[in-house]
C-alpha cells in the first residue's frame, strides 16, 4: 500500500472542517474502503490507505443518544445538551452540542448541522430538523 | 514470561482531599508503604515507571515528573520512565514494569502513580480532564467525562438493557464498599433516596453516582520470581494486555474493553468464569454495570440481575469493586490503575480487613480505562493476577 501521498497531505490547520454554504461538516473519505472521518485524516483508520479525498458530508443526521450536562465549563454555561449523531449518506459518527430540543427528547430523531460563525468554537452544532 | 512476574509489595496514600500535600508527599507515602510491604529499600529498585496525568497543567511540572517526585525518597540514577495514559496511566506503568522484567532487563521494578487534582480553581482541573481526548476535535464541544458516560447509559436505558433503578443500586453498593475502606475518599454509606435526590450532573447521572476530584497515590513493586524470599501468600500475573481506542465502524464492533479482555483471557488460558474478584473502571458507578457485560460476567442485558442477585457484592460469588471502585475509593487519575492492583493483592492475600471478600479468591482481574476517542476509551489495560499458594 502506497503511504507516500500522506507526506504531502494538506496541513491539518488548513483542511476545511465545515462548509458554511452547505451548512455541513467537511472531512475525508477513504477511496479504498469508503470509511468517512471528521475531521479529515491523512491515512485511513480502517484499511491503512493514504488514498483519501475531501468530502462535504450530509447536512443532516440521526441523533442516537444525548444527555444534558449540568456542570458548566469555561465558555459554556450549564445546562447544555450534548448528543451523538450519525450523519446521513454513510457519514461519520460525531459528537456535538444539541440546541433547541427538550432534555427528554425521544431518539432516534433527525437533526441538521448548523455551522457556527467563522472562528467560533465549537465550529458546529445540531438543531432539530 | 508474564507468569514469572510477581507482585511483592503494594502501598497507597489514602485517596481524598489533601490540600497541604504535594505530589512528592503523596508519592512518598505510597512508595514507602510498597517498599516496606516488599521488605526492601530504595536501593533494591532497578527501574521506576511513574504515572501522572495532570501534573503539567495543574502543578506546572510538565517534564521529568517521576524524577522530580522520586527525589523525595532518594531514588535517582536508575531509569525513571514517565508514563501518561490519562486514567489508565497507572496500569500502563504497571504493564511496562512487568514487561521490563519479562524481557530480562530488570529484577525488581517500582510502578508508582500520583495525582493532585484539588487546586484552587476547579475549572483548571476540568480543563485538564478535557485534554484526555483529541483536543483538536473536541475543543469547545463541552464533552465532559460525565456527559460521555451519560450518553452511553441513556442509550442502554432506551434499549431496555438496564433500568434506572440499577444505576441507583450499583451506586449504593459502591458507597457501601467505600465505607469499609480506610483508603477511600468517600467512606459513608448512602441510601437509594439520597442517590436519586443528589444534584443531576449529566442525565441520568447524579452527583452520588460519579467519582470526584481527588488527590492520592498508589505504588506496586513487581519482581522476577525468586528475586526475593517471600513469606506470605504469593501473587503473580497471568496476563497483562494493553490496547488503545478506535473509531467505531458503521457496522458496529465489540467494545475496546471486550476486545482487550478477550485477548487477556486467551493469553492466560482463563475465562470470565474463573475470575473470583475484580476491580473495574467505574469512573461513574453505573459503569460497573457496563463492565459486567464487557468482561463477560453476564450476558448482554443481564447486568441488573447480576447486581440484584448479590453476586458481585463483597459476600457474593464474584465480588466486583470491593474497594468501592473509582466512584467511592476515589479516582486520582494517574494512581487509579495501581490502586486497583493494591486492592486485588490485598484481597488475594486475605489482608483486606473489613472488606475482605468471602470466597477465598485465587484469580483476580483489573480493568482500567483512560481518556476517550469518539465514544471509546483512548486506552485500556487488563491485568489478571493469581494467588499461587493455596488458601488452606
Amino acid at each position: 500500500m502506497d503511504l507516500t501521498p500522506a507526506l504531502d497531505a494538506e496541513l491539518t490547520g488548513s483542511r476545511p472542517r465545515v462548509d458554511r454554504e452547505a451548512q455541513a461538516l467537511v472531512g475525508s473519505r477513504c477511496s479504498v474502503c469508503n470509511t468517512p472521518s471528521w475531521p479529515a485524516r491523512a491515512v485511513c483508520n480502517r484499511c491503512g490507505s493514504a488514498a483519501l479525498r475531501t468530502e462535504v458530508f450530509a447536512g443532516s443526521g440521526v441523533l442516537i443518544t444525548h444527555t444534558t450536562a449540568h456542570v458548566p465549563l469555561a465558555g459554556l454555561a450549564a445546562p447544555y445538551m450534548l448528543g451523538q449523531v450519525q450523519l446521513d449518506a454513510n457519514g461519520p459518527l460525531v459528537f456535538g452540542l444539541i440546541e433547541g430540543l427538550p432534555p427528554d427528547a425521544d431518539v432516534p430523531r433527525s437533526v441538521r448541522t448548523v455551522v457556527s460563525a467563522e472562528g467560533a468554537v465549537p465550529p458546529y452544532r445540531f438543531h432539530d430538523r | 514470561m508474564i507468569d514469572e512476574v510477581e507482585v511483592i509489595g503494594v502501598g497507597m496514600h489514602p485517596f481524598g482531599r489533601f490540600s497541604d500535600s504535594s505530589l512528592k508527599d503523596l508519592a512518598r507515602v505510597a512508595t514507602v508503604q510498597a517498599l516496606t510491604d516488599a521488605g526492601i529499600g530504595t536501593r533494591d529498585i532497578d527501574v521506576v515507571y511513574s504515572s501522572n496525568a495532570m501534573g503539567g497543567m495543574l502543578q506546572g511540572q510538565e517534564m521529568v515528573r517521576g524524577q522530580a517526585v522520586m527525589r523525595e525518597v532518594g531514588i535517582e540514577r536508575i531509569p525513571i520512565v514517565n508514563v501518561e495514559n490519562a486514567c489508565a496511566g497507572g496500569s500502563t506503568a504497571l504493564r511496562q514494569a512487568i514487561l521490563e522484567i519479562a524481557a530480562g532487563a530488570a529484577e525488581i521494578v517500582l510502578a508508582v502513580g500520583f495525582e493532585k487534582m484539588f487546586v484552587n480553581d476547579r475549572t483548571r482541573t476540568l480543563d485538564a480532564l478535557q485534554s484526555a481526548a483529541d483536543v483538536d476535535v473536541v475543543r469547545g464541544a463541552g464533552l465532559q467525562f460525565t456527559a460521555v458516560y451519560g450518553m452511553r447509559l441513556r442509550k442502554m436505558l432506551a434499549e431496555g438493557t438496564i433500568r434506572g433503578e440499577d444505576l441507583v443500586e450499583v451506586s449504593v453498593k459502591s458507597h457501601a464498599c467505600g465505607a469499609l475502606n480506610p483508603y477511600a475518599q468517600h467512606q459513608k454509606e448512602v441510601t437509594p433516596e439520597e442517590v436519586r435526590a443528589a444534584p443531576m450532573i449529566a442525565d441520568p447521572l447524579t452527583l452520588l453516582m460519579t467519582s470526584s476530584i481527588c488527590d492520592g497515590a498508589a505504588a506496586v513493586v513487581v519482581a522476577r520470581r525468586g528475586a526475593l524470599k517471600v513469606d506470605r501468600p504469593r501473587v503473580r500475573f497471568r496476563s497483562s494486555r494493553g490496547a488503545s481506542g478506535f473509531t467505531p465502524l458503521p457496522e458496529g464492533q465489540p467494545t475496546l474493553s471486550e476486545q482487550n479482555v478477550t485477548a487477556a483471557y486467551e493469553a492466560a488460558g482463563l475465562g470470565p468464569g474463573d475470575v473470583d474478584v475484580a476491580e473495574v473502571h467505574d469512573a461513574m458507578a453505573p459503569a460497573e454495570l457496563l463492565a459486567y457485560e464487557q468482561l463477560g460476567f453476564c450476558e448482554k442485558g443481564g447486568a441488573g440481575a447480576l447486581l440484584a442477585a448479590g453476586t458481585t457484592s463483597i459476600t457474593g460469588a464474584k465480588p466486583v469493586n470491593p474497594s468501592g471502585g473509582l466512584s467511592s475509593r476515589g479516582h486520582p487519575v494517574g494512581a487509579t490503575g495501581l490502586a486497583q492492583i493494591a486492592e486485588l493483592t490485598w484481597q488475594l492475600r486475605g489482608e483486606a480487613g473489613a472488606r475482605q471478600v468471602g470466597n477465598e479468591p485465587r484469580i483476580a482481574l483489573a480493568h482500567n480505562s483512560g481518556g476517550w476517542l469518539e465514544g471509546e476509551s483512548a486506552a485500556n489495560n487488563i491485568h489478571i493476577l493469581e494467588r499461587i499458594d493455596s488458601w488452606t
